[in-house]
């Protein structure tokens, strides 16, 4: 089917809309009564457009995007695991050791030869966490490194 | 006169060692940036905010930073442009057509140079006429009232989709989505949560520097490892400079004519530098006729779109500063780090805050020859970065990005919200929602609930004060035909576009 993203994108966006619109008819009065604007006015003003747009984007979508297959998606999902590990080992391992291995991950993973992509991966840690801690004077998290 | 005084003054304060420190800097960053395939001006900005925050720069400072990097990006596009046939971002498409088939004819330190020099000229012209033509909007935008600004935010919204935006109504869709997120947090009049499901974290907000480096770089990345763009390019030969004098005469004309209609076109809301590039290249090629070559390595194809994006540059800081209505996706990042410095764009900032306006113009004017004199000399190492390979560079960037959002705060909540913007980033551009509307959204959404409260309090909650007023009605009606226009032109504006880059007859 033609505009399958659009209207899933579209179907998704009225969900969320209509929550959102919900939601903001249930907060308590603010003290003074109702005159003027509300904390509810302008979230349910927006919720009425988005359901617009939503509606407008299943009845009228355009045509579909070409979407990763397979080995290319599978590399997206490897790319954003290493972000979210990386975030996740940044302050037990880190800056230089969990930047290392982000780097080295994302440019082998990219197409780089494994040893080339790990060693500009503990380059570039070096550097900017040279930089940022004597350069700059920002700490970033010394991890395993830290000298006790 | 008056003008004249601030000037020198804004050169007082742009001029000082550390100032200029960082002019250079955002100088040499920005066209590195901006050389690169794929990392445009909005991108570099974006990486660049987190790192001028947690300096804890002066407010004239980080400004001066970053528009120095934007500048510079809009200056490094032409590079691989003109080397490779890759345009770094639109603006720098029509910088192809010629420049290409100069650089096959072994003409390319030519084009580096005359691109250089056109560069500096559009940017020239477009700051001069941000000089004259700033302080009088400001003085006139005075006399607006909430309702007018009410307005006036509709329209920034409706005419950012761009005119060769293709689908308005998904500008509409994410210039909502960007204020229903910039409305999670504790109301500011009545103290109410809002969308903050009782998670501390969320009670300030979202922070607009985590959605911007989310929605730019980490989904820049994403595309990159789908695109599979790793691979290394050839090395590239720049060859002698062999451009005469005479030859230089005879595109000053290009120049001027280039650099004006390019900051005409930036002053506009949402025609920007794709537009002031494509008009200044397509104006050239009728005003030459016959007498030019165009499309086949014409050294007046390569000045004319280079003088239109770099003017357009400096014209769409115009309603950034003086409204608060930036004119381009580049502009409303920088208007995000204005309000993160607690700086209120518009009017009232040339009277309050006129050392940071001043300062930023003057280093514009600076950053303009500081990039012509950095970029003569130093274009054969921007030349030989070009050869570095993405796929080390990207991950690299996206690591820089990291770490600014994670100094910021120390929090590695802070990473985990900014992943998830990149993955909505990435989803929302393949489904071709555009991602600047969203930022405009966050940003000024705050902005435009107070003035509809302040509007509604004054007219006694009647609604029709929002179009009482002829100016608030002709805003309307701009902002409409915003809307309406790109349906009627955009789709023939495009195809001349494409069909331009068809007809020469290298591009591939």
């Amino acid at each position: 089917m033609t505009g399958f993203g659009d209207r899933v994108l579209g179907l998704g966006l009225l969900v969320l809309a209509v929550a959102y619109g919900w939601a903001a008819q249930q907060w308590p009065e603010p003290f003074g009564g109702a005159e003027g604007v509300g904390p509810e006015t302008f979230p349910t003003i927006l919720s009425v457009v988005l359901v617009a747009g939503s509606l407008y984007l299943m009845i009228r979508p355009d045509p579909d995007a070409q979407w990763p297959v397979r080995k290319s998606a599978l590399e997206l999902v490897v790319s954003l695991l290493v972000l979210v590990v990386y975030a996740f080992l940044l302050e037990p391992l880190g800056f230089v050791v969990a930047t290392t291995l982000a780097v080295g991950t994302l440019s082998w993973r990219m197409g780089a030869a494994p040893r080339r992509a790990f060693v500009t991966g503990l380059a570039s840690a070096v550097v900017v966490f040279v930089l940022f801690n004597y350069g700059l004077s920002l700490s970033l998290p010394a991890g395993l490194l830290e000298v006790h | 006169m008056e003008t004249l005084g601030f000037l020198m003054d804004g050169f007082a304060v742009a001029l000082t060692p550390y100032n200029l420190m960082f002019a250079l800097f955002g100088a040499f960053v920005g066209t590195l940036i901006g050389c690169l395939p794929g990392l445009g001006p909005a991108n570099g900005v974006a990486i660049l905010i987190p790192l001028a925050f947690t300096l804890g720069l002066p407010p004239e400072t980080a400004m001066i930073l970053l528009t120095s990097v934007y500048a510079g990006a809009m200056y490094g596009g032409r590079i691989s442009s003109i080397l490779l046939n890759i345009p770094g971002d639109e603006p720098a498409m029509m910088t192809c057509l010629d420049g290409y088939p100069m650089a096959q004819k072994g003409r390319a330190a030519d084009a580096l140079a005359v691109s250089a020099i056109a560069s500096f000229a559009g940017g020239l012209i477009g700051t001069i006429g941000l000089i004259m033509l700033a302080p009088v909007l400001a003085r006139f935008a005075l006399t607006f009232g909430p309702a007018e600004y009410f307005a006036l935010f509709l329209l920034a919204f409706a005419t950012l989709g761009g005119i060769t935006g293709k689908n308005p109504m998904k500008t509409v869709i994410a210039a909502t989505l960007g204020i229903m997120i910039s409305t999670v947090g504790i109301d500011i009049s009545t103290g109410t949560q809002r969308y903050t499901f009782g998670i501390l974290e969320l009670y300030e907000g979202i922070d607009f520097i985590l959605a911007i480096v989310g929605l730019f770089a980490i989904s820049e990345l994403l595309f990159f490892v789908e695109s599979r763009m790793g691979k290394g390019r050839e090395k590239v030969n720049v060859g002698k400079l062999t451009l005469s004098f005479k030859e230089f005469v005879t595109t000053i004309p290009t120049q001027l004519r280039g650099g004006v209609l390019g900051f005409i076109s930036g002053v506009l809301p949402g025609a920007g530098a794709s537009l002031g590039s494509f008009i200044s290249y397509t104006l050239e090629k009728q005003i030459l006729g016959k007498k030019g070559r165009f499309g086949e390595g014409d050294i007046r194809g390569v000045v004319a779109p280079e003088a239109g994006n770099n003017g357009a540059s400096s014209g769409a800081l115009v309603p950034m500063l003086t409204l608060g209505v930036p004119g381009s996706g580049t502009t409303a990042v920088l208007l995000a780090m204005l309000i993160s410095l607690n700086i209120t764009p518009g009017p009232l900032m040339f009277t309050q805050n006129a050392d940071i306006v001043w300062g930023v113009i003057a280093a514009l004017l600076i950053g303009n020859v500081l990039l012509l004199v950095l970029n003569i000399p130093l274009v054969g190492f921007f030349v030989k970065l070009l050869s570095v390979p993405p796929m080390f560079l990207l991950p690299i960037v996206t690591m820089v990005a990291f770490v600014g959002i994670y100094s910021i705060s120390h929090s590695t909540f802070d990473l985990y919200f900014m992943i998830a913007f990149g993955v909505a980033g990435y989803f929302l551009r393949k489904l071709e929602i555009p991602l600047v509307p969203i930022i405009l959204g966050l940003l000024l959404g705050p902005e435009m609930e107070k003035n509809l409260g302040h509007a509604l309090v004054l007219s006694d909650g009647d609604w029709s004060i929002l179009w009482a007023s002829p100016l608030a009605m002709g805003l309307w009606l701009v902002a409409g035909l915003g809307l309406v226009l790109p349906y009627l032109i955009g789709p023939i504006l495009r195809r001349r576009m494409n069909s331009a880059m068809k007809e020469s007859p290298v591009s591939d």
